[in-house]
C-alpha cells in the first residue's frame, strides 16, 4: 500500500522535531553539566580553603598530629574522597586515606599534571586549571581540587625550621570529591529530557495526525469517494463542503460540477423523451389519420344526402364534427411535438369556453361534477388561437373533473368557470424575456428555470462569498436561486458571468433601503434593476411601470377538487409528470403551459389540499411585440423544464381577479 | 369519346380509395385505385387519366419518387398529395416533387371535391388554351 499524505506528513513532521528537541535537549544537558561542575569545582575550592586556613597554625607550630586529625575528620564527611597534602617534592605528608602516607607521587600523576604538564610548576593557576576530573577504580567520577600552598615570613621563621627563605611552594593541598551525586543528578534530567523530547515528539504527532484526518484525509476521502461515485453513473451525490478552507473550495466546486453534470444529463434525458413523444406522435398521427379520413369522408358524404331525413343528418353532423375534433386532436399531438407558434385570430372567448364546456359536458356528467360558467357579457375579443385555447380550457376543466372523481367512485363536486377583463400591473406579473450585460452577453439561463420561464444569471461577489445567482424573471418577486448562501443584508457587487462586467450602478438607489442598484438590459425594454443588498426585495422595471397596468382576459377555472400538493406543485408543468398513474399522459399541463406561453400570458395555480384548486390564465388583448416574446419559435425554451437542483418550480402566481392595482 | 379514367388514386388503405372514389364517383369522374407506386406506374390509365391523388406513404417505392416519375412521364399532369403525416417541410419537399396541390388527412367530402374541381378546372383551361 502507497503511503498517504497523512502518514507522510507525521513522518516529516516527526523527523523536524525530534532532530530540533534532540539538538535543544543535548543543548540543555551540557549546559546543565557545565553549570553542575562550576558549582562542584567551587565547593572543592572553597572546602580545599577552609582546610588551608583552619590548619594554618597547626603547620606554623609544627603540629603534625593535629593537621592529620583534621584531615582524616573532613576526609569522613559524605562526598568527600579524599583530602590530602603533600610536599614540594610529591611526598605525600597528610591524607585522609592513612594508606598512602609517605608514598611519593611522580609530577606525571594527574593530580600534579596541571602545574607540571608544562615543565616547570606554575605557583598561581586559575580556579579552572586546578581542578580534574578523573575516574575512580571503581569507576565513579572524582573532581580533584589542588592548592599550592606558597612560602611566607611566618613559614621559614618559625621555630621548627622545616622550611627556607628560598622555597615558593611548600606543598600542594589535594581535595577530591565525589561526582557521585551531581552525576546521578545529571543522569536523572537527561532521563526526564529525554523523556519530555519523546512525549513532544508523540504529541506533535497525534496532534498532527488528528488534524491531517480533520483537514485533510477525510475531506479528500469523501472527494475521492464522490469522484467514484460520479464515474459510476450517480449524479445526484454530492459530498460535505462545509470546510472553510481550499478543500471546501474544491469540494463546492467539485459538488457545483456533478450538480450541473446531473442538470445537463436531465435536460438531455427530457429532450431525448420529447424526441420519443415526437416519434410517437408521428406514429400515431398517419395511423389514425388514414381511418379518420374514412369516417370523415363518408360521414360528410352521408351527411349532404341526407337532406329528407333531419334527425340523420344531425346525428352525422355529430359524426363529422367529432371526426374534425379528433383530428385536431392529433394535429395538436403533433404541434405539441413540434410547439408551433399560435395563429391568432380575434375570436369570443366566452364562446371557446362554451364550446369547450359543451365538448366535456358528457365526461363531466358521468363523474357527477357541475360545470358552472359565469362569463363576462362584455369580454372584448382576443387575439388567440382559438383552437389552441379552446384546448387549454378542455385540458383544465378534464384536470378539475379527475381532481373531483379521483380513482373510485365519484364523491361528485362543481367546477366554475369565470371570465373577465382585468387590468394586470407589470409588477408581479411581467416576466423578462430577454437579458443582456451592458457588453451584450446574454444572461438568459434556459437552464434553471423558475415556473418554467428561463432564470436571469448573474454573479454575486460579497467579501467571502460568491455564487451564481439566478434571479427569479418575474418582475417584483424576488424568488431568486443562489449557488452559495450568502449572509443576509450584506451589500455585494453583480458581475456578468461572461465578461466579469460590473452590472452596479451606484447612482441608482433602492427605493426600500437605499443600496445602489443594479442592472440588465432588456431589449427594447429598457432596464430590470435589483437592490444589491442581500435579502432586500427592492427592484424597479421603470418601462414597465411606465406602461402601467396592461388588459388581460383572464379564465378561472375553480374546482372543488383533491387539491394539489407542495411536492406536486413543484412539477406540475412539466412534460410527463401526471398524478395520475396510466390515465395521464402528464403532458396536459405541459401542452397547456406551452400554449399559454405562446400566447404570451401566463398561467397560475392556488390550491389547497382537501379543498380544491384554482387556475388562473390570462392572455394579453394586445398581441406582445416580436421582440417582447424572445424565443417564441424556440422549442427548447418553450418547454417548460423541471427546475435545476430539484428547486421548487412553478410558484403559486396569486390570481389578481379584481385587477387591483 | 368517354375515358376509362378521370383520376387515379394510388393509396395503401382501402377505406381512403373507397371514400375518395364514392366522393369522385358520385361527382360523375371515374376512378381507378392502385395499391402502390409500382402498380400505379405500370398502369396504362396513367397515360390517359386527367389527375391522380397519391399518398405519400406507401408500401415499397416512395409516393415522393412516384410523383417525380408521373412527373417525367405526364409534365402536365396535375398530381394531388394526401398524407396522415403533415407538416410545412413535407408540404414543400411534395411541392418541389412536381405536385400541384396538397391535402392533409384526413378531409371531408367537400375539402376533397374542391380541390379536385380546381385542379381539374386548371388544366382543362391549359388544354383549351394548348388547342387554341
Amino acid at each position: 500500500m502507497k503511503p498517504g499524505i497523512g502518514t507522510l506528513a507525521i513522518l516529516g513532521v516527526a523527523v523536524v522535531t525530534a532532530a530540533v528537541i534532540g539538538v535543544m535537549s543535548g543543548i540543555i544537558i551540557r549546559t546543565h553539566q557545565g553549570a553542575l561542575v562550576a558549582q562542584l569545582t567551587r565547593s572543592a575550592d572553597q572546602l580545599s580553603e577552609t582546610i588551608a586556613s583552619s590548619t594554618y597554625y597547626d603547620m606554623l607550630e609544627n603540629r603534625r598530629d593535629a593537621v592529620h586529625r583534621e584531615m582524616v575528620t573532613i576526609g569522613r564527611q559524605q562526598g568527600i574522597e579524599k583530602v590530602r597534602l603533600f610536599n614540594g617534592v610529591g611526598t605525600i605528608m597528610f591524607s585522609s586515606d592513612e594508606g598512602e602516607i609517605g608514598r611519593g607521587l611522580d609530577k606525571k600523576a594527574e593530580a600534579c599534571y596541571a602545574c607540571h604538564a608544562a615543565g616547570r610548576p606554575l605557583q598561581r593557576l586559575p580556579i579552572h586549571a586546578r581542578s580534574r576530573i578523573y575516574r575512580a577504580p571503581d569507576g565513579h567520577r572524582v573532581l580533584g581540587m589542588i592548592r599550592p600552598i606558597h612560602n611566607e615570613r611566618s613559614c621559614w621563621e618559625a621555630p621548627c625550621h622545616a622550611h627556607t627563605r628560598e622555597e615558593t611552594v611548600l606543598g600542594v593541598l589535594d581535595v577530591n570529591l565525589s561526582m557521585t551525586a551531581a552525576d546521578g543528578q545529571i543522569a536523572h534530567d537527561r532521563r526526564q529530557l529525554i523523556l519530555l523530547a519523546v512525549l513532544a515528539i508523540a504529541a506533535s504527532s497525534a496532534l498532527l495526525w488528528a488534524l491531517s484526518r480533520q483537514l485533510i484525509l477525510r475531506p479528500v476521502a469523501a472527494l475521492i469517494a464522490g469522484t467514484r461515485r460520479v464515474a459510476q453513473g450517480d449524479l445526484s451525490t454530492s459530498i460535505p463542503a462545509t470546510a472553510r478552507h481550499e478543500l471546501g473550495d474544491l469540494a463546492r466546486a467539485f459538488n457545483d460540477m456533478t450538480r450541473r453534470l446531473n442538470e445537463a444529463q436531465r435536460q438531455l434525458a427530457q429532450a431525448d423523451k420529447l424526441a420519443s413523444v415526437g416519434r410517437l406522435a408521428a406514429g400515431v398521427a398517419h395511423e389514425i389519420n388514414n381511418p379518420l379520413t374514412g369516417v370523415l369522408t363518408y360521414a360528410s358524404f352521408l351527411e349532404k344526402r341526407a337532406v329528407d331525413d333531419a334527425e340523420t343528418r344531425a346525428d352525422l353532423g355529430v359524426i363529422v364534427r367529432e371526426t374534425k375534433r379528433c383530428r385536431e386532436i392529433v394535429r395538436g399531438l403533433l404541434d405539441f411535438a413540434r410547439q408551433t407558434p399560435p395563429r391568432r385570430q380575434s375570436a369570443d372567448l366566452n364562446e371557446v369556453v362554451r364550446r369547450a364546456a359543451s365538448i366535456v359536458t358528457n365526461q363531466l356528467a358521468l363523474a357527477r361534477v357541475r360545470i358552472d360558467l359565469e362569463l363576462a357579457a362584455d369580454l372584448a375579443p382576443v387575439p388567440v388561437d382559438a383552437n389552441q385555447i379552446q384546448q387549454v380550457i378542455v385540458n383544465l376543466l378534464l384536470n378539475a373533473a379527475d381532481a373531483i372523481a379521483g380513482d373510485g367512485a365519484s364523491p361528485g363536486g362543481s367546477i366554475r368557470v369565470r371570465t373577465s377583463s382585468v387590468a394586470v400591473p407589470p409588477r408581479g406579473n411581467v416576466t423578462i424575456r430577454a437579458a443582456k450585460c451592458p457588453k451584450g452577453c446574454d444572461l438568459l439561463d434556459g437552464s434553471v428555470r423558475l415556473a418554467g420561464m428561463p432564470t436571469v444569471r448573474v454573479v454575486r461577489r460579497a467579501t467571502d462569498c460568491e455564487a451564481v445567482v439566478h434571479l427569479d424573471p418575474v418582475y417584483g418577486r424576488a424568488n431568486h436561486r443562489a449557488s452559495e448562501p450568502c449572509e443576509e443584508g450584506v451589500l455585494a457587487a453583480y458581475l456578468c458571468p461572461s465578461c466579469r462586467t460590473r452590472l452596479d450602478l451606484l447612482e441608482r438607489r433602492c427605493a426600500e433601503c437605499g443600496a445602489p442598484m443594479f442592472a440588465v438590459q432588456v431589449t427594447g425594454q429598457g432596464q430590470a434593476e435589483w437592490c444589491t443588498r442581500k435579502g432586500c426585495p427592492g427592484s424597479r422595471w421603470e418601462a414597465m411601470d411606465a406602461l402601467g397596468p396592461q388588459p388581460y382576459a383572464q379564465i378561472v377555472v375553480e374546482d372543488t377538487g383533491r387539491g394539489i400538493t407542495p411536492e406536486e406543485m413543484d412539477r406540475l408543468f412539466e412534460p410527463f409528470f401526471t398524478t395520475k398513474g396510466t390515465r395521464g399522459t402528464g403532458l396536459g399541463l405541459a401542452v397547456t403551459w406551452g400554449i399559454v406561453e405562446g400566447h404570451g400570458g401566463s398561467i397560475g395555480v392556488e390550491s389547497e389540499p382537501g379543498k380544491g384548486t384554482r387556475f388562473t390564465v390570462r392572455l394579453p388583448f394586445r398581441v406582445p411585440e416580436p421582440g417582447a416574446e424572445s424565443g417564441g419559435a424556440d422549442v427548447a425554451q418553450r418547454i417548460p423544464m423541471p427546475d435545476a437542483r430539484g428547486t421548487p418550480g412553478p410558484g403559486p402566481v396569486a390570481p389578481d381577479p379584481g385587477g387591483k392595482t | 369519346m368517354t375515358r376509362t379514367c378521370d383520376v387515379l388514386v394510388v393509396d395503401d388503405e382501402p377505406v381512403v380509395a373507397d371514400a375518395i372514389r364514392l366522393v369522385l364517383g358520385h361527382a360523375g369522374l371515374a376512378i381507378t385505385t392502385c395499391p402502390d407506386a409500382e402498380s400505379a406506374l405500370a398502369h396504362p390509365a396513367l397515360d390517359d387519366c386527367r389527375l391522380v391523388i397519391c399518398d405519400l406513404m406507401l408500401p415499397g417505392q416512395s409516393g415522393l419518387e412516384a410523383i417525380q416519375a408521373m412527373r417525367a412521364r405526364r409534365p402536365t399532369l396535375p398530381i394531388v398529395v394526401i398524407t396522415g403525416y403533415a407538416t410545412p417541410t413535407h408540404e414543400e419537399m411534395v411541392l418541389a416533387a412536381g405536385a400541384t396541390a396538397f391535402l392533409p388527412k384526413p378531409f371531408d367530402d367537400s375539402e376533397l371535391l374542391n380541390l379536385v374541381r380546381h385542379a381539374l378546372a386548371q388544366t382543362d383551361v391549359a388544354g383549351e388554351e394548348r388547342r387554341s
